[in-house]
């Protein structure tokens, strides 16, 4: 089958999104089902057919996310929705939208690591309570509290984490 | 006008703290938060104020809780429940916002609820909650009572406030996509700026009845 000619192609956008918590990890395919699951949900079938959302991209807690031109509202509207993917908590931000990956690629080279400036502790205690540390970004501190019955995450500051 | 959050809910309600909410708070786009149960203060520069939410309690209750809440600079907000309890609770002062009207029966906010609530300013919230996380028919009723409200609110002009209900850093939302939320209900763009800036409104001090010109 021969490819069409670019003119005839169909015109796709593509939006970057931020997965949150960080250090979630993704699964490319269970995340199409969550924004497959969330377009539906609010836009119908019909609306779903026509904005074609497809998970084209992974790199660290960015996701590409296609769609057809001129539906990326409906789009990011859809994926404000989104709340779980399989059993895992995550919220999607939208951070851009483009026409090519490419672009996207080099907004995510862009967007800058917060500089962690000295060493967070693995374990501390916050409202007299041990927590084990599960993710340290800048001032934001992810924690699980300690021993094997509850693994909830809880989502600290440093300045909680140093209340000793 | 600082652009409001008007209910999240912070640790031990939540799982996350006041100071990481804020500090998704001033990422996200906002100036200040309501949040429950939390003492007032500044964080990575956005305003925490103190939110009371009174639920599930009769009307005496209520009205006792109120007069005790009064004398702080809380936000005290009531849970909505029937007409009748709507506009008594509308006329007590001290209350700011009227919550929960998506889960109220049918007939729990009428015109004259309505006009009562622009004459006492208190405002009607708006909980993006169910929007985001509902789904089928959830999501549509509370759709459905919150176009009521906005029409109700056109013709009567009473304060709204817009609240993620958040117990979770991955419940709150962006303003632009929380704006991109309310134009599913039919909000422009304009309206949702007056709902944001709603907590301004409704903890001003009111006009005086008598004004002195010279």
């Amino acid at each position: 089958m021969s490819t069409r000619p670019p003119t005839l192609r169909e015109k796709r956008r593509y939006l970057l999104v931020s997965v949150e918590p960080a250090g979630t990890p993704i699964n490319q395919k269970d995340l199409y089902y969550a924004v497959s699951d969330a377009t539906t949900s609010l836009w119908g079938d019909v609306m779903a057919a026509v904005i074609m959302p497809a998970v084209v991209a992974a790199e660290g807690r960015f996701v590409a996310i296609r769609c057809r031109r001129g539906t990326e509202r409906e789009l990011a509207i859809a994926l404000s929705t989104i709340t779980t993917c399989r059993d895992l908590r995550i919220a999607l931000r939208t951070v851009a939208a483009s026409g090519t990956i490419e672009s996207l690629r080099e907004r995510i080279r862009t967007v800058k690591t917060p500089v962690t400036e000295d060493s967070v502790p693995s374990e501390g205690t916050f409202e007299k309570k041990v927590f084990q540390l599960n993710h340290c970004d800048g001032q934001k501190v992810d924690v699980i509290e300690k021993g094997f019955k509850n693994t909830n995450r809880l989502f600290l500051t440093r300045e909680d984490l140093e209340e000793l | 006008m600082k652009i409001t959050d008007a209910c999240v809910y912070p640790y031990p309600n939540g799982d996350s703290s006041v100071r990481r909410m804020a500090l998704e708070a001033q990422s996200l786009g906002f100036d200040r938060l309501v949040a429950a149960d939390t003492p007032p203060g500044e964080f990575y520069g956005i305003e925490v104020c103190t939110g009371i939410l009174i639920r599930g309690t009769p009307l005496k209750d209520l009205i006792n809780r109120v007069k005790r809440e009064r004398i702080g600079d809380a936000v005290v907000s009531a849970e909505a429940g029937d007409n009748g309890f709507n506009r008594a609770v509308i006329t007590l002062k001290g209350v700011h916002i009227i919550r929960g009207i998506q889960s109220a029966e049918k007939n729990a906010f009428d015109h004259v609820t309505a006009r009562m609530a622009a004459d006492n300013r208190v405002a009607i919230d708006l909980d993006l909650s169910p929007l985001v996380s509902g789904r089928g028919i959830t999501r549509q009723r509370a759709m459905h009572k919150f176009r009521d409200v906005l029409t109700l609110e056109q013709r009567f002009e009473f304060p709204l406030t817009i609240s993620s209900h958040a117990h979770s850093i991955l419940d709150m939302r962006a303003v632009r996509e929380i704006t991109a939320l309310c134009s599913l209900i039919g909000m422009d763009i304009p309206g949702v700026e007056n709902a944001f800036s709603g907590v301004d409104i409704i903890t001003a001090s009111p006009d005086p009845a008598v004004k002195v010109i010279r």
